[in-house]
């Protein structure tokens, strides 16, 4: 009876070889997700914006200010004169930073007292305002620190009571700390839940909008040659689009691909299966095409993209949010691609993700076969 | 010319099959309930509780006490300690640490000889964004350890030279929460906007009803406006759980509601219009949601809703401004953290004011195009 599965296959095919709009769909958007998160969303800070308030004026407060742009990370963007000028700063987002630097500063410092310096950030948007609060705090403490050092050997003390210590920092996996380097293999966990089960929902909830299914109910094709039909097409579909995405990061992006490619492609190989499932599934439950895309969406790409570890570590969430994050495969796919991808480790490690994988792909295939069947008797 | 009767009619009409799609009025509501709470909770950028591995080969006061320091400062979780090489890296490859710090032998002797004393840490860097922010607080705490014991070892305490007195304005936590609500307030407002005016044209065009209100006297505006309503009422009324739960969560409102919902209904308005002209331009659903999809997806993320905008390439950010959802976004963080009104806001109502007529202008004359 396979041929039967090819016929429904061969329809599909030539249905969608009819619609450019759903092919070109299927090609640009995972393109454009990739441009979009491999160049243009960063939340690298780079030249934050510094407004200064200089009220002391003197060597020793030209030489804190000095210190911001040159870490790297501040771009002196404003000299404010009058107090008022703080809050529009602040309230225009011109800056980022503001460092008031008190009339009495070189004085305190020259007796040896404790001067006072104030920071404000603009906390509107929470990550980069905590990166930035973060390097002004270093870039004053290191401050401190040369200061202190500079104190020590005047008074004689020299260096016995001074305790440098030298953190070396070394990130693994990710040496030069590149977000693309970790965005695109989960993006791959990203796409592949978005697009293949939204193409294949509404290629069976088409038909059910047509009334064509009726049809397809009467004819002698059983419930599972029908969903095998519509999904072969569009895994493939699939396929393609993670082959894309991965020459296009690789060559593109000069991604580093550490471990096994079969392994890589197998595991991929399962995931797709395992979407275009979730696809069907969802299609088998409702009867509208508005319907199914939102349902679409809400059950596949938005956990894909907020519980998978994609961009929001899942440590850091709520002890019940991060046992919700089990329930989708994207979870454990995301893992074996930047297991695969960014460590080069393999199965002997990644076999619990591979292994609740398969056990997914298989509970919503059959899933599937029996809401469908459930409909035809 | 517009009749009262006769708009009044269409917009019934419209009401009564909005309001029987009872599946689409749930997924609204969940939209803007459900799925706020949701993300507020699990979308963090925040490094705390980073599950770290602490390999002290030097068994000291000194390594003790910074084990107590990266402990309690909340940002790392100590879970593992060891003193093997080589459970680092497999802790560190199987994801069960994120961290390590190594502090090596002599550690302790080399401070206390006033010498350079170098120690490590490891950041797993397959979330850069996590490592770095980790990298940071790091830096900090053995800074301040290194800071303190040189203070208390001088015969008199040293002074410091500099306090800092950091203060964040508009979101005083720094709770990611905060911004996340507003923020998928107007995502949601963005999605239901553009695909239920999609959806809510094409199924006409369709089913082919389309062409029956157009040979009726209603014109392509009324009709427009018509299809508009339902939305934009359902739309504005569910900002009202969004924003009970954007107060329980405890997110600052400074401004004033009226003016939250004046933008409100800008926005919803300008992203019909996105929709509408999708509508004009796709023939089946299927299309019709497709395209939405690919027109949302960039707008969405490209908004400074996930994202501020200047971290993104300039030329994106000139095509930013082109965005309803980036002036909305502008707007409600002002309402809400800094409490600022039209003074300051009007260029985002100017801009969203034009988009809209723009998109509109455009889908008229497309309508009309057809009916000839």
């Amino acid at each position: 009876m396979r041929s039967l599965i090819w016929a429904v296959v061969w329809k599909e095919v030539r249905e969608i070889r009819r619609d450019p709009v759903t092919l070109s769909f299927a090609i640009i958007l995972p393109l454009l997700m990739l441009y979009m998160f491999g160049s243009a969303l960063s939340l690298d800070v780079k030249d934050a914006a510094l407004a200064v308030y200089d009220l002391d004026k003197s060597p020793a407060s030209r030489a804190l200010i000095d210190a911001f742009p040159h870490s790297g990370y501040f771009v002196r963007a404003h000299e404010i004169r009058a107090e008022a000028e703080i809050a529009q700063q602040l309230d225009e987002g011109k800056a980022r930073l503001v460092l008031v630097i008190p009339p009495d500063f070189s004085e305190k410092i020259a007796r040896g007292q404790t001067a006072s310096v104030q920071t404000l950030a603009d906390g509107s948007f929470p990550p980069t305002a905590m990166v930035v609060a973060g390097y002004a705090a270093a870039i004053i403490q290191n401050y401190n620190l040369e200061q202190m050092s500079k104190a020590l050997s005047a008074t004689g003390h020299g260096a016995a009571h001074f305790s440098p210590i030298e953190l070396n920092s070394r990130v693994w996996f990710n040496a030069p700390l590149k977000s693309v380097y970790y965005i695109v293999p989960g993006l791959l966990g990203v796409i592949l839940m978005a697009f293949p089960p939204l193409l294949t929902t509404l290629a069976v909830v088409r038909e059910k909008e047509a009334g064509s299914v009726q049809q397809i109910f009467v004819s002698p094709i059983r419930p599972y040659q029908f969903i095998a039909g519509k999904m072969i097409p569009y895994a493939v579909i699939a396929f393609l689009e993670m082959l894309m995405i991965l020459a296009a990061g690789v060559w593109g992006f000069h991604i580093p691909f550490l471990g096994s490619l079969p392994l890589f492609l197998g595991a991929t190989t399962l995931y797709v299966l395992c979407t275009v499932c979730l696809g069907l599934l969802i299609s088998s439950i409702t009867r509208s095409q508005l319907v199914a895309m939102l349902l679409a969406l809400m059950a596949t790409l938005m956990p894909s993209f907020l519980f998978s570890g994609f961009l929001f570590p899942i440590f850091a969430m709520p002890e019940m949010l991060q046992m919700y994050t089990y329930m989708f495969p994207a979870r454990y796919f995301i893992e074996i691609t930047r297991g695969i991808m960014m460590k080069g480790i393999g199965l002997e490690i990644l076999w619990p993700q591979f292994l609740m994988l398969m056990a997914y792909t298989a509970v919503v295939f059959t899933a599937t076969t029996l809401l469908f069947r459930k409909k035809v008797v | 010319m517009m009749q009262r009767g006769r708009i009044a009619a269409v917009v019934r009409k419209e009401m009564i099959q909005f309001l029987r799609a009872r599946f689409m009025l749930i997924l609204i509501l969940y939209m803007y309930t459900g799925e706020v709470l949701m993300c507020t909770y699990a979308m963090s950028f925040d490094v705390r509780n980073l599950p770290t591995v602490f390999a002290d080969f030097d068994r000291s006061a000194d390594s003790r006490l910074l084990v107590e320091r990266f402990q309690s400062s909340g940002y790392f979780n100590i879970e593992h300690m060891t003193t093997r090489e080589a459970e680092t890296a497999r802790l560190l490859n199987r994801g069960e640490a994120m961290a390590a710090i190594i502090v090596p032998p002599g550690f302790s002797q080399r401070l206390a000889e006033g010498s350079p004393a170098p120690m490590q840490l490891l950041l797993d860097g397959s979330n850069a964004n996590t490592a770095a922010v980790a990298q940071g607080y790091a830096q900090r705490i053995v800074m301040d350890y290194a800071l303190e014991r040189s203070r208390a070892s001088a015969a008199t305490p040293l002074p410091l030279a500099v306090e800092h007195r950091p203060r964040v304005w508009y979101n005083s936590e720094l709770r990611y929460a905060y911004f996340m609500a507003l923020s998928m307030i107007a995502l949601a407002g963005m999605m239901v906007g553009v695909i239920t005016a999609a959806a809510g044209i094409v199924r006409e065009k369709e089913s082919g009803t389309i062409e029956q209100m157009m040979v009726t006297p209603v014109t392509a505006t009324e009709l427009l406006l018509a299809k508009m309503l339902p939305t934009l009422l359902v739309g504005l009324c569910a900002l009202v759980p969004s924003l009970v739960i954007a107060a329980w969560i405890g997110a600052p409102m400074r401004g004033s509601i009226a003016l939250f919902f004046l933008f409100s209904a800008v926005f919803l308005i300008g992203s019909m219009g996105i929709g509408i002209l999708i509508a004009t331009v796709a023939e089946t659903m299927q299309q019709a949601l497709l395209v939405s999809f690919l027109i949302l997806f960039p707008i969405l993320f490209l908004s400074g809703t996930v994202v501020p905008l200047e971290s993104m390439p300039v030329g994106l950010q000139y095509l930013a401004a082109l965005s309803p959802l980036r002036h909305y976004m502008d707007a409600i963080l002002g309402i809400f953290f800094k409490g600022v009104g039209l003074e300051i806001l009007w260029p985002d109502l100017a801009a969203m004011v034009l988009i809209g007529v723009a998109l509109f202008g455009g889908s008229i004359v497309r309508f009309k195009r057809r009916m000839r």
